[in-house]
Formats: C-alpha cells, structure tokens, sequence
C-alpha cells in the first residue's frame, strides 16, 4: 500500500482503480498509471498531501487518495 | 495564415509566443498560467498566432482545457505548432498523436532540451521528425533560440500533411471507425476519424457537436457494438483506456528509437524541495516569505520611496505648476481644478507606485521560480479542511496583485463547486489597489509597527475567506467531488529580465489607472465638491459632494466613520479603489506643507482608522472585478451575491472591531 511508504521510498503502482475517476484522469494525463515507477518525495503534516515524483516528475496528490493506490515496493 | 500554438502545460508556450510575435503575454513556472487563447501577429507579418491554454490530451477536465477543445471544433487554422517538452517526451506524445489526427499541417517545436540534458535524455531531433511525419524543431523558448528557424519552418516549407494513421487501435476500433466515418463524412469539415476517436475517449464536447451533425442512433448502435466486442478480448477495460493504452504502445516505440538515457544526478530542484516542502519548515517558511515581502514594501523599501516621491510631487512639482499657471494666467477655476483636483487626486495614488513595484515584483518572483505550485501544495491541508483545495490559493495569491487575474486564473480549478467558491472569495484578497489607503493609515495612526498593521489585513483577508469557504461549502454549495492532483515544475532561477518585464506588465496597468480613470475621476470629484446647491465655489461642507455623503453617513457612524468625507470616498471606491485616495486628498486638501496623514488624526481615532482599515478591505469587489466575476461565473445572483455577502461581511467585522475595541477601551 501507497500508505506504508516512507519519504523516499520506491514503488510500483500495481492498481489505480480504486481512486475516483477525475484524479484517475488526471495522473493518466502525467503519465502516472498501472506499472508508473513512483518514488515519495515527502508527505506533508497532518495529513497533507504527499509529493510523488514519476519518470523525473514531481507530482502533488492528496493522502487519502494515495492510500487507494496500491503500489509494491521495489 | 493562422497558426494555433498548443502542448502540454507549463512547456513554454507562451514564451514562444513572446519571442515569436514581440508581444508580452503573462507567462510563470506553474501549469494554467494562460487560461484564454490569445491572438498575436508574427513578427514577419507572415501570419496570426493563436496560443492557446495548455493540455494534456483533447477531452478536457476543466475550462481552460474547454477552450482548446471548442477552439478545435469551432474555428478554422490553417497549421498547428506543438510545443513539445523534451525532458517528458512520453507524456508530451499522448497530445502530439491526437494533435496528427487532426490531419491538418503541422509543426513540432521541441523545447527544454537543456532541462531534458541535465537529465540524462539525449533526443534525436530528425529521427523525430522522420517518425512523426512532421517536422521538429529545437528551440529554446525563453531565449528565442531557434526561432529563427521556426519561423522559416513554418512560412518557408510547405508542410505536408502528417502521415496517416500513425496508431493502429486494432481491429475491432478500426472498424468501428470505418463505420462513424461512413456515418459522418460529408457532414463536417473536420477528419471524421479525429472525431470518432475523440468520441470513443468520452470527449464531451465532441460528443455533442457530433451529436448535433449526425444521427445519434446510428452513433450509439457503433458505441454499444464496438463496447460489446472489446469487452469480450480485454477484460473490463474501458474503450477510453483502450485507445490510451494504444497510444502508450506507439509512444513507447517512438521514445526508444529517438531518445537516449544515461544516469542522471540529481537536480538542484529536488534539493530546494526537500527544504521548502519540508513538513515541518514549509509553512513558516512561507510566512516568512509573506513577513519578508511586507517589511521590504511598507517598512524597509517602499515607504522612503514613497515619502520621497511625495515630497518631490508636493513640493517642486505643486509649485512648478503654479508657476507655469500663473504665468499663462489661468483662470483661478483651471488653477484650482489642477491643483486642489489633478494633482491631488492623480498625484495622491501616483505616489504609492514604489510600494506597488516591490509587490508586483514579489509576485512575478513567485511564479516564475516555481514556487508558486509547492505553496499550494503545502496550503491543500488547511484548504481541504474548508472545502477548497491548495489549487485555489494561486487565484488568491495573484489576487493579492490584482483580483482581476486571480478570478481568471481560477479556471484551472477542475470542480465546478470549488471554481465557483474561489471566484467569489478571491476578491476578499487584499489587491495591490487596497495597498495605498493602508500605506495612508498606517503611517498616520500605526508608525511604529506599519508593516505589522498591514500583515494583519491581509491574513484577516485569508482567514475571513477559509472561514466563509467553510460556511459556504456546508451550506450553498454542498458536493462531494473534490480533486487535487497538482504538477511541481522544477525550479527555475529567474532571470532578472524577465522578473523585469513582468513586474512593469503588471504595474503599468496601475500606472494607466491613474492617468485614465483616476484623472477623470478626479476631475468629477473635484467638481462635486467645487459647486453645492448654493452655486459654485461653495464651502466644502455645503457641496453636492458632502450631500451625497451624507444621505449615508449614517449608516457608517455605528463603526467609526460616518462622516460625509468617508462616506463619499467610499462610494467612489467601488469605481475603483485607489479613488478612495485620490478622493480624500481632494477632500482634505492641504494647501501648505502640512500632509494628509497629520490632517487625518482630527477625523479619525486609531480604532476608527483599523475599522476603516477592514471596512475597506473586504466592502466590495471593484467595478472591474464586478465585471470579471459576471463574465466567469455567467450568473446575474451569484455576481449580486459576491456584493452583497461582502457588504454584509465587512459591516459586522467592523462594527466588532469597532464596538469591541470601544469596550475593552481602546480609541
């Protein structure tokens, strides 16, 4: 899971399909979809968003939709 | 010839635009910096450009994509110029390969190349080009480098037509293709298969333009059969990600024959990043920033400016036009409405130009260095918590200049709801307009700690708009859909020319205020309050001006004001709200050395001045703004709305400040 990954931890996104359908377009239009390397840049305090970067680019998402993405770790 | 300009976000398009038509749009390091197409003349006269909001693919989230896509649909271009990011060359292509089959002549200019170098990413420019069918230009936007060739590229060249079909979607959607295109050719200009495919993606705004041109029975028959055949191969993949899946196959192909990898090092931006999006120190760092920029304009900078501009203008300058007065012999009329009008009122705003540069400057600093997108990311908590997103304090932020911007820029927004919350809390940010009363105030009532003062209204600016988010999120405008997915550019080091040209672009809008409206206005103001019902040259007291202002004084006297002088200057103030100066010079004009702000201790208490103060900051939107809100939101009751909800807003604020303040004793 997205959630148990650290600042600077690896990962591979293996399912999306839990996130609601309007970020699930958005990361496709970054490019970040099934089988996107990730890498968790930082995760702000209570609760914010969590920075991910994605073939040399940096991306901010929500945590809670973080947590619906199922990544292993690499 | 008309050429439409269009690529990805934040890939520097408009920068090409500069650099290719000589003129000066707004461009920033953040994705939605353009929100309108624009229309520019090339500098060869060889034809228009048109530069258009960035996307990522055709069928749109939000507005700003809306307008590319009916720009699509809608209007006729002769050649379309992509602008490509080198260094997200995969992302970039998803775009590109929709932009193809549009099957209109096309050019690719591929930019960032340095960016994507220091990447490790080699990319083979020609190879591109023989892939594509087009052809690809390096250049480098913010420079020009490589314009030159551009432009010849594009009026020398005759471009062929791209080569068809460069995606195969496989048998059943080539069929299903085969099948619109039958239904569909004849009735439009545009490729029938551009259509269809936009179609399949779920593109709305093809759908019923295509809906509107077609028998949308026969449509739906196509969609359902071709859904039924998919569904059987792929399992429960949609048709929209059918065809991205395709797409990514082809790209794949294309990077690995054009572009070359080696390992990288990692770059200064993700070094910034790990200390301005720390999660403990992001927060006060920007508070630090906010701190910065305030005592730079009010306390450290801009105010000797100011003093010093108002000493050359109520000195050698007032006196320069006496002479020159005298000395053709105006009429004493003429000499008064130059110099107790004109000069008050046009030259009482003009001062204030320094403190208004170092803030313009701050704000060009923060878009064009990056920044401006990791504030969001670091303001998204407390923004989710009162039903916005981080997304909506870069309208804010822009709003702190003008709130003009700030409300375009909110159409980046994806959700309506939150669009719509952002556009009438935007104009609850202290603009650069506000900046000249509080300059006033302050100096006469808060000497000691000006820039202090001030802070505190532009953070009660803040808090009183995440609080009414909050209200009007669980009462008005209730809804469940949120979305928050911001891009973080890397980090550019500004160039002080460009930081130049934006601070001038914004500021001189300032400067045209004073010399177009605020000269006028205060040619009016001064007439008001030059002739009464008792004729003309009348005592101040006794002019149209005070009798305006006083049919609603009243009102004013429960917080603090309800003199005619502030009453009138308020009203004025929703024309614009540097008329608020100009008309309280006019008002209290001092003829003699002896300034405004000493004059304005016999009329106000300091706890009047802060209720003043507040009053003036949230009241009303300005005219302009007024307009701008019509225009975004298209709704006679939510821009009556925006009016009203302020007016109410900032009279309650100020009578507990005010009646507060009186009972815990302050004056």
């Amino acid at each position: 899971m997205f959630g148990s990954l650290k600042a600077g931890d690896k990962g591979k996104i293996i399912d999306i399909s839990h996130v609601g359908h309007l970020v699930q377009r958005r990361l496709l239009d970054l490019g970040i979809t099934e089988g996107s390397e990730v890498c968790v840049k930082c995760v702000m305090p209570f609760g914010g968003p969590v920075m991910i970067e994605s073939c040399g680019q940096c991306v901010g998402i929500r945590r809670k939709e973080a947590v619906q993405i199922e990544v292993e770790r690499i | 010839m008309e050429i439409a300009l269009i690529g990805n976000p934040n890939t520097g398009k408009t920068s090409l635009f500069n650099n290719l038509t000589g003129s000066y749009e707004y461009v920033g390091n953040w994705s939605g910096v353009t929100v309108e197409k624009k229309v520019g003349l090339f500098k060869n006269n060889i034809g228009q450009l048109i530069d258009l909001p960035g996307v990522y693919t055709l069928n749109p989230l939000s507005r700003d994509e809306g307008v590319v896509t009916s720009f699509f649909l809608n209007e006729t271009v002769d050649r379309l110029l992509n602008i490509l990011d080198a260094s997200q060359l995969e992302r970039n292509l998803h775009l590109t390969l929709q932009l193809l089959e549009f099957e209109k002549p096309a050019l690719i200019g591929l930019n960032m190349i340095d960016v994507a170098n220091k990447r490790g990413i080699q990319i083979d420019a020609s190879k591109l080009s023989q892939v594509l069918g087009v052809p690809v230009v390096p250049v480098v936007a913010r420079s020009g480098k490589g314009c030159d060739k551009l432009v010849d590229v594009i009026s020398t060249k005759s471009i062929q037509p791209a080569k068809k079909h460069l995606v195969y979607y496989g048998k059943e959607v080539e069929e299903a293709i085969s099948a619109m295109t039958r239904e569909l050719s004849g009735k439009t200009d545009h490729s029938p298969r551009f259509l269809t495919i936009q179609y399949f993606e779920g593109n709305e705004y093809v759908q019923s333009y295509v809906n509107g041109i077609a028998n949308s029975q026969e449509i739906n028959t196509i969609v359902a059969n071709l859904e039924l055949n998919l569904q059987k191969q792929a399992e429960n993949k949609s048709l929209a990600n059918f065809i991205y899946l395709k797409r990514k196959e082809v790209i794949l192909r294309i990077v690995a024959e054009v572009a070359r990898k080696s390992d990288s090092i990692i770059p200064l931006s993700e070094r910034i990043d790990g200390i301005v999006t720390n999660r403990i120190l992001g927060m006060p760092i920007f508070l630090l920033l906010m701190y910065f920029m305030f005592m730079l304009t009010f306390d450290w900078l801009g105010t000797p400016l100011s003093d010093a501009l108002n000493g050359l203008l109520t000195g050698p300058i007032t006196v320069g036009f006496e002479k020159v007065l005298e000395a053709v012999s105006a009429s004493h009329f003429i000499q008064d409405l130059i110099l107790e009008g004109l000069v008050a009122g046009v030259g009482g705003v003009l001062v204030f130009v320094p403190q208004i540069f170092i803030l313009f400057f701050f704000i060009s600093l923060l878009e064009d260095s990056g920044y401006m997108a990791r504030v969001a990311l670091v303001m998204d908590r407390i923004m989710e918590s009162v039903g916005l997103n981080g997304k909506a304090f870069i309208p804010m932020m822009i709003g702190f200049g003008c709130n003009v911007p700030g409300i375009m820029a909110a159409r980046t927004i994806e959700t309506p709801k939150e669009r719509l919350m952002t556009i009438l809390l935007t104009p609850l940010m202290s603009c650069s307009a506000r900046l000249p009363v509080y300059a006033l105030f302050v100096g006469a009532f808060f000497a000691g700690h000006k820039a202090f003062v001030v802070l505190s209204l532009y953070v009660l600016g803040i808090v009183v708009a995440l609080i009414l988010a909050k209200v009007f999120s669980s009462t008005l405008l209730k809804s469940e859909t949120s979305l928050f997915v911001i891009e973080l550019p890397p980090y550019r080091l500004p160039q002080f020319q460009s930081l130049w040209r934006s601070t001038w672009d914004k500021g001189k809008g300032f400067v045209r205020k004073a010399g177009t409206f605020i000269f006028a206005g205060s040619v009016f103001i001064w007439l008001l309050s030059y002739a009464g019902p008792g004729g003309v040259k009348v005592d101040m007291d006794h002019s149209y001006l005070a009798a305006i202002g006083n049919m609603i004084a009243p009102i004013f006297d429960p917080i603090g004001f309800g003199t005619w002088q502030a009453s009138a200057s308020l009203i004025t103030g929703f024309l614009a709200k540097e008329a608020i100066i100009s008309t309280m010079n006019i008002i209290y004009f001092v003829p003699n050395d002896a300034s405004l702000q000493g004059l304005l201790a016999e009329y106000y208490t300091p706890l009047a001045a802060y209720s003043f103060m507040v009053f003036i900051l949230l009241y009303i939107p300005c005219l302009a703004t007024t307009a701008t809100i019509y225009k975004e939101t298209g709704s006679k009751k939510w821009t009556a709305f925006s009016m009203i909800y302020a007016f109410v807003i900032a009279y309650v604020l100020a009578l507990i400040i005010f009646q507060g303040g009186k009972l815990i004793g302050l004056i």
